[in-house]
């Protein structure tokens, strides 16, 4: 099914074009270590919110332009005319461990200090703001996918046990689910951030805030599973598989799963950009993920200065753009697979 | 006119003409006009020896915070007081240009031999601002009130002098004694911090025992003429989360040398607004008269000073100090827990551990990346912004990573072999630090302080905790390793008593000491009260410098950086003059608006 789910996907250039975007963004994520220069927390205080360097070009190998600093009181950088530092490819660098345990020295690409490369200019000590998107990436793009594991783990089973057994426990389950969906989400959080904030440290904080988000979430999910269930239970395969006297887990996994398959799938794939937003609001609240973490919503955070905008530091505002563009992608892959799926609501032409 | 703005020449003036489009649209008309009453004026009215103006105009302020209560003896946040400070008056003021005390609603003031007594004379032919006279009993009920057990307050412990109150009598309608058990040189200083009130409109409650309740914000809500003060203005509405406006009180006792009463101006308005930033945006937008302007900002507020006339102004470092510091109680909390753990506490409790540190931490780079160059090291607890008191000859702890590591040799720290720092007994070092949330700077100062202390073997973790918590943690349970804080400055030292003296409730990493514990702590007690006791100016100042070479040299708080502070004022008011230190409408009473360019 997944097989066929794929090939239906590569035939729509939308679809693919989704792919492509999401393989790009997950590849820098998983890779970050190998593409980013620095360490997210490297800081040089002498070139503080420092613009893009300009690359050039000099005897057909790519140079970085080097800077001065003319007016530190404006951040203003200007660069000085025939120096450059030549960039270095597959170069050893700072030890780092790749993944956490494989030791490595290899980065994709790096200057010689203490020259800087700055592809998307740094921040207020100094540090390079691609280097934490790559970084901040990790938590912005994959709280998403924890989040939608839980959720949707607990939507097929709550729902899916209700709407099979029906009678009582469909009644407890669905006035449970009832009660969640009518707590307010937003001062939960903030309630238990501010009870759970010194239990934790910083980097713990994140999967704290995925459980916390993905607990609230699972509802809606499971009402709409039970529904489906209650539909699936009457089917003669249900029934059959009944009467043959296969266990009730059996049938709900064997039977139901794959029925239920298709709809999980494209709930999960709308599902992951409300998580990834979510965390982009919280950590802006300065909720979510502190220093010495990263992520896109706290980069954003970070950047909610008005100096920001008279200095035109726009390169702290693009964390906002790899939110929006990650979004975007994800909402277009869902609607993709929804056409696939359930072919009476298409919403993108073929 | 107005369309001029809608020309985006840069994403800034973009912002700012979408909220001055919002501020147009909630414009509900035009401005009522004052209607100035006429009175005799006092028989000791001050005259103000500032250029003299003309009627009108009205001057807007904004804040990000509201005051909680309007009566003195309950306040305790700077917003309240500073709301308070403009209906009531003292008995005498701190003049931040003179830099010395005056007399506000004291006429003058006699010192005994002994110093121990002072005797005032009031300024008479005062008025109320609802007509009722002001006398010699209103003083006296005012510090009745204060040391009566029934309403406790924080002034009573500021007017306890060697453990026993200010004693006060009246000698006649306009004359009133004070005697301090020791002699007590900041007394003039310190008396002018309570806001003398009104008997007649207090006396009943008082004696209910209700004072408290008197003057809250409700009060200031559906009554605002009830808030009776003899200060030059009086509260005309108040609406919280909105603004408080302000109209002049027509009993106030300050005329100019033509004979006008003060003050110029028709309205005082404060409007509260979210936070900072947009303060900051409704300044360089021309919505607000004052403002001030944080290091980051100066540069893009400046290019808009021609389109709206106005001036940032640069008025030197700050006044406030902000610091680190180690937890260094001993002893244990009640659930039978060390505060700080025994091989910690040795760490803390080492001076040149403490000196290490600071010589590890690189500052110097923090004022060229987060303050933009407009900063400068701080090295004392006093702010160099006091120049009085300010010792600029005390040790001094710049950058310095390899004196940083020798001192820690020295103290018996190595690096291991993977580079962490460990101590005699094999322990790595590691701490906490302690932060509160909500404020741009301090993560990028407390990052910066981790990556540094990195570089010397030693990990920090990090925590941001809400003020509250914070506070709570550091000044309650002390089950705290490191913090980070601030302190705003006062002009006098005696305002910063409850720091400096190891009894103090604000001597933050060891505080309330029954005895001092260390021989340091014990000397900085002596110079405080040496301090205290002598009237000769000269001599005062020599124990706050040698008090100021024991804190750097002990450094019982890690010192960071002192912002420049600067403040953005429009030029179509006149006679301003702008303070080092404390607010820069300060002589709001005198500001009047000059012809229109």
């Amino acid at each position: 099914m997944l097989k066929h789910l794929f090939k239906e996907i590569t035939r729509r250039p939308m679809g693919v074009a989704c792919l492509v975007i999401l393989a790009v963004l997950y590849l820098g994520t998983v890779f970050s270590q190998f593409l980013a220069p620095y360490l997210p927390t490297d800081q040089d205080l002498t070139s503080a919110y420092h613009p893009p360097t300009r690359i050039v070009l000099e005897d057909w190998r790519p140079h970085v332009q080097v800077y001065e600093q003319v007016d530190p009181a404006a951040a203003r950088y200007e660069p000085i005319e025939g120096e450059t530092a030549p960039i270095k490819f597959f170069a050893a660098g700072e030890e780092y461990r790749f993944w956490g345990f494989i030791p490595a020295q290899m980065r994709l690409f790096q200057v010689e200090e203490p020259h800087r490369i700055y592809l998307l200019g740094s921040d207020g000590t100094g540090r390079d703001v691609f280097s934490r998107l790559l970084y901040g990436a990790q938590v912005s793009l994959s709280i998403g996918f924890i989040g939608i594991c839980i959720t949707m783990t607990l939507g097929f089973l709550v729902g899916g046990i209700a709407g099979y057994f029906g009678g009582r426990t469909d009644f407890l389950a669905m006035r449970l689910v009832e009660f969640i969906i009518a707590v307010p989400s937003l001062y939960l959080l903030i309630a238990l951030r501010g009870a759970l904030a010194e239990h934790f440290e910083p980097e713990q904080m994140y999967l704290v805030i995925v459980i916390i988000l993905s607990l609230i979430g699972w509802a809606g999910a499971a009402r709409i599973i039970r529904g489906m269930a209650l539909s699936l239970r009457q089917r003669p395969f249900v029934l059959a598989a009944e009467v043959m006297g296969q266990s009730s887990l059996r049938i709900l996994f064997r039977h139901f799963l794959p029925n239920l398959a298709s709809y999980l799938l494209v709930a999960a794939t709308l599902s992951i950009p409300a998580y990834i937003l979510a965390e982009a609001a919280l950590s802006f609240l300065g909720l979510g993920i502190q220093e010495p973490g990263t992520s896109w919503g706290l980069m954003l955070q970070q950047a909610q200065e008005l100096k920001v905008f008279t200095l035109n530091l726009w390169w702290l505002l693009t964390p906002g753009a790899a939110i929006f563009i990650t979004v975007i992608t994800f909402n277009m892959l869902g609607d993709v697979l929804r056409d696939i799926v359930d072919p009476r609501q298409q919403m993108v032409k073929r | 006119m107005v369309f001029k703005f809608f020309i985006p020449t840069s994403l800034a003036h973009f912002l700012a003409a979408i909220l001055l489009f919002f501020a147009l649209a909630s414009c509900k008309g035009d401005i009522p006009p004052l209607d100035r009453e006429e009175h005799d004026l006092p028989r000791d009215a001050e005259i103000s020896r500032s250029e003299p103006g003309k009627y009108g105009g009205v001057l807007v302020t904004a804040e990000s915070q509201q005051p909680r209560t309007f009566n003195p003896l309950v306040a305790e946040d700077a917003y309240s007081s500073e709301a308070i400070g403009r209906f009531l008056n003292g008995l005498t003021t701190y003049h931040p240009i003179k830099e010395k005390v005056v007399p506000e609603l004291a006429l003058s003031w006699d010192i005994s031999k002994d110093k121990r007594a002072i005797t005032m004379e009031l300024r008479r032919g005062v008025r109320w601002s609802d007509g009722e006279p002001f006398t010699a009993d209103d003083v006296i009920f005012t510090f009745k009130a204060l040391f009566d057990q029934r309403y406790p307050n924080r002034y009573m412990g500021q007017y306890t002098i060697a453990g026993e109150a200010i004693e006060f009598e009246k000698l006649d309608r306009y004359t009133v004694r004070f005697k301090t058990a020791r002699p007590y040189s900041p007394f003039l200083y310190v008396i002018g911090f309570i806001g003398i009130l009104p008997r007649h409109v207090h006396f009943d409650a008082f004696e209910r025992g209700e004072l408290l309740q008197q003057w809250s914000m409700r009060t200031a809500m559906h009554a605002p003429r009830e808030l009776v003060g003899t200060g030059p203005f009086r509260v005309r509405s108040f609406r919280p989360g909105q603004r408080i406006v302000y109209e002049p009180n027509p009993h106030y006792w300050r005329v100019d040398s033509q004979g006008q009463r003060l003050p110029y101006v028709d309205y005082l308005i404060t409007r509260y607004v979210q936070d900072r930033n947009t303060e900051t945006v409704l300044f360089a937008s021309g919505q607000i008269d004052a403002a001030a302007i944080t290091p980051g900002d100066v540069v893009g507020v400046r290019k808009n000073a021609s389109l709206h006339d106005y001036t940032v102004h640069h008025r030197g470092p700050a006044t406030g100090i902000r610091f680190l510091w180690f937890n260094q109680k001993p002893g244990e909390s009640q659930a039978g827990t060390a505060y700080v753990e025994p091989h910690k506490l040795e760490w803390f409790t080492s001076r040149k551990f403490r000196q290490a540190i600071l010589h590890g931490f690189n500052r110097e780079g923090l004022i060229q990346s987060v303050y933009f160059g407009r900063a400068q090291l701080l090295h004392s607890i006093i702010s160099p912004a006091n120049e009085r008191w300010h010792n600029p000859d005390v040790p001094r702890y710049h950058y310095d990573p390899d004196r940083a590591l020798e001192l820690l040799r020295q103290d018996g720290f190595e690096p291991d072999q993977d580079g962490h720092l460990v101590d005699k007994k094999g322990n790595q070092v590691s701490f906490q630090v302690y932060a509160s949330e909500g404020d741009d700077i301090t993560p990028q100062i407390l990052s910066t302080f981790r990556e540094n202390m990195r570089d010397l073997g030693i990990t920090v973790r990090i925590r941001y905790l809400d003020f509250g918590t914070l506070v709570a943690r550091v000044s309650r349970h002390f089950e705290y390793e490191g913090a980070m804080m601030g302190f705003t400055g006062g002009a006098d030292p005696s305002g910063g008593r409850a720091i400096y003296l190891s009894s103090g409730r604000l001597h933050l990493w060891n505080p309330e000491q029954e005895e001092p514990q260390t021989d340091w702590e014990a000397r900085i007690d002596e110079l405080v009260y040496a301090s205290e006791e002598t009237f000769d100016l000269d001599k005062r100042v020599s124990y706050v410098h040698q008090m100021q070479e024991v804190f750097s040299e002990e450094l019982p708080l890690l010192y960071l950086v002192t912002p420049y502070a600067y403040v953005g004022l429009k030029n179509r008011w006149q006679n301003v003059r702008i303070p080092s230190m404390g607010s820069v409408i300060w002589n709001i009473d005198e500001l009047y608006l000059g012809p229109e360019k």
